[in-house]
């Protein structure tokens, strides 16, 4: 017999009253320490996840609305804060979709200027990723050298761009900064050593038995699906499907620069952590090559303010898979329409048919496996629908959990540490103050 | 070169059974205008027959009379805009979720910003990027006739601007 308040319940719950006898379990938004807030609705039945629903939009400011009352060149540097993490390449892909718009040509030299900062952000990315799936996996010390050699790419991205992240280094037919003058060499060397680091990794993860436990066998879905749901990047290579925008429709310098793209079908996070990898040192192969191979000549073309009438569009490969930019001009100094798909957006049906099948524990590895733009791990907060009962988790809490489902000696093994050090901890603390 | 010509000369016969034909815009994209009713038939010809499966997104667009919901499908270098016009005063579509699956939060996505309801859409009563809260009496943002002003004023946002 199911009370009013039951009732109510359900119908807020819309449609899923049909699993009245699970747990729905609200994940997100708030989260005060990574990255950006999102929201899934997870229907538990024990321990295991079988259905999802998303909520986005928590971040959502209107970017393309905004684009339709400011120049096209402002536009360009707008669009490139859409990711504190892969900036230049939604600065690329505008201004493709505007310079096809114009007669104008991007030289040479500008295209493979732009290829070395797409691979060295791809590296950067695919480095903090690798990162913060160590971190979540409970295995801390992957976090710290990954992210300690994440600096060295970031450094020579400041070399030549002045900034880190937001490079703000792109134009309309061109880029605004030339390679620094004997820059070539200390590419090359570092870029060797992020090779040798990448290799090290590589045989870190499939050795290490923390990786091996939480990441094998995670997050399996059949290739089909993942085709049907249309993944982009690597949450398509993972199952085999060759979907690589620098090779399916190669922009920039992508079809001169030798590359292979990276595909595997064992189709677990793990085979998402070495295809992670092996694609950052063909990225650092792709730099080495455009460095050495650079042509000489000008680096950008000026362009007039107003662009032609007219409606184009443009995608490129961005470190989490393809993005994707619309533009429609009726001849103004303004765009009459920006239309903007980022990759998590296309990943988030695969992301959801991932965690199908998986448990409590497995949250946050299977959700930050697709590289997501957002982070929300904080604040979970449960109700068990039988009893009533409701508590929260913090996101630390909740990575806590996860290792310790995995790892129940270690985590007894901490508690003993942490027990015996308390009276001298608060011994300590009584003499100081 | 050659595969590719050839899906746009297959493209071809099946725009013509649509009763429509293809408009290029430049190498390798090209615009599609189709009916609504023939809309259903034509996808499930470029999808199943042509093996054009990825659908990069669903744009919307505001034409003064009409709304424009395209297709952007993607396949060996080709890009295919697949256009459906809608009048404004009957902001209606079927949904395309049981001939792309992927499709599913594209057409959530345009019901919030454009008003388009998407029939057969399973989660359509849900709102995807729009706060749950958004305003009833409030036109869908991405309008042209939706000035940024009158949402702010609405919500009570006014103090927010500088």
């Amino acid at each position: 017999m199911s009370t009013a308040p039951d009732q109510q319940r359900r119908e807020e719950s819309a449609g899923l009253m049909e699993y009245s006898t699970e747990s729905l379990v609200p994940f997100g938004p708030i989260h005060p320490a990574l990255k950006e807030p999102e929201y899934f609705k997870l229907v538990l039945e024990g321990e295991r996840i079988i259905n999802v629903i998303p909520r986005i939009g928590y971040v959502h400011r209107g970017l393309e609305k905004a684009a339709e009352s400011r120049p096209w060149v402002q536009n360009m540097y707008m669009f490139e804060r859409t990711c504190g993490i892969c900036s230049f390449v939604h600065s690329v892909c505008y201004g493709q979709a505007v310079e096809e718009l114009t007669m104008f040509q991007t030289p040479r030299r500008a295209k493979y200027l732009r290829t070395i900062i797409l691979e060295m952000e791809r590296i950067h990315s695919h480095l903090l990723w690798v990162g913060l799936m160590g971190h979540w996996a409970g295995f801390d010390t992957l976090f710290m050298w990954v992210w300690n050699d994440r600096e060295v790419v970031l450094d020579l991205v400041e070399a030549i761009a002045g900034n880190r992240v937001h490079k703000s280094m792109n134009a309309f037919c061109g880029v605004r900064r030339d390679l620094p003058e004997n820059m070539t060499d200390r590419i090359v060397e570092r870029m060797r050593f992020l090779t040798d680091r990448a290799r090290y990794y590589r045989d870190v993860i499939d050795t290490e038995e923390t990786m091996l436990k939480r990441t094998e066998n995670m997050g399996r879905v059949s290739a089909d699906t993942v085709e049907k749901l249309c993944a982009v990047g690597p949450m398509a290579r993972y199952v085999g499907l060759k979907r690589d925008v620098r090779f399916d429709d190669p922009y920039a310098a992508y079809d001169e620069v030798p590359l292979d793209v990276i595909t595997t079908t064992q189709g677990d996070v793990h085979a998402l952590l070495r295809l992670r990898l092996d694609e950052l040192i063909v990225s650092a192969n792709m730099v080495t090559y455009a460095v050495q191979n650079l042509p000489d000549g000008p680096i950008r073309v000026k362009i007039p303010p107003i662009i032609p009438a007219g409606e184009h569009s443009s995608h490129c490969e961005a470190p989490r898979g393809e993005i994707f930019y619309y533009a429609k001009s009726t001849g103004g100094r303004t765009p009459d329409r920006i239309k903007s798909r980022q990759p998590t957006m296309a990943n988030i049906p695969t992301a959801l048919e991932m965690l199908k099948g998986q448990t409590l524990a497995d949250i946050p590895i299977v959700l930050t496996a697709i590289d997501p733009c957002f982070g929300c791990m904080d604040r979970m907060s449960f109700y068990d629908t039988e009893t009533n009962h409701k508590w929260t988790w913090s996101g630390e809490q909740l990575r806590q959990y996860g290792i310790n489902y995995y790892f129940p000696e270690r985590a007894k093994k901490q508690r003993d540490i942490a027990r015996k050090a308390a009276p001298a901890a608060n011994q300590c603390l009584k003499e100081e103050f | 070169m050659s595969q590719m010509s050839e899906t746009l000369t297959q493209l071809e016969k099946y725009a013509e059974e649509a009763g429509t034909k293809i408009t290029p815009l430049r190498k390798n994209e090209s615009l599609v205008e189709v009916v609504q009713d023939r809309l259903e038939p034509f996808l499930g010809h470029l999808v199943n027959d042509l093996q054009i499966r990825h659908l990069m997104t669903i744009t919307g667009l505001d034409l003064g009379q009409n709304l424009g919901i395209t297709y952007e499908f993607f396949k060996e270098r080709d890009t295919i805009h697949v256009r459906l016009l809608v009048p404004k005063t009957k902001p209606q579509a079927a949904s395309i979720v049981n001939i792309v699956p992927g499709a599913i939060l594209y057409e959530m996505e345009l019901q919030d910003m454009f008003g388009i309801e998407f029939i057969g859409n399973p989660w359509k009563d849900h709102k995807l990027l729009l706060p749950d809260e958004w305003p009833a009496d409030l036109p869908p943002p991405l309008l042209k006739t939706t000035k940024a002003d009158q949402i702010r004023r609405r919500l009570g946002l006014e103090a927010a601007k500088p």
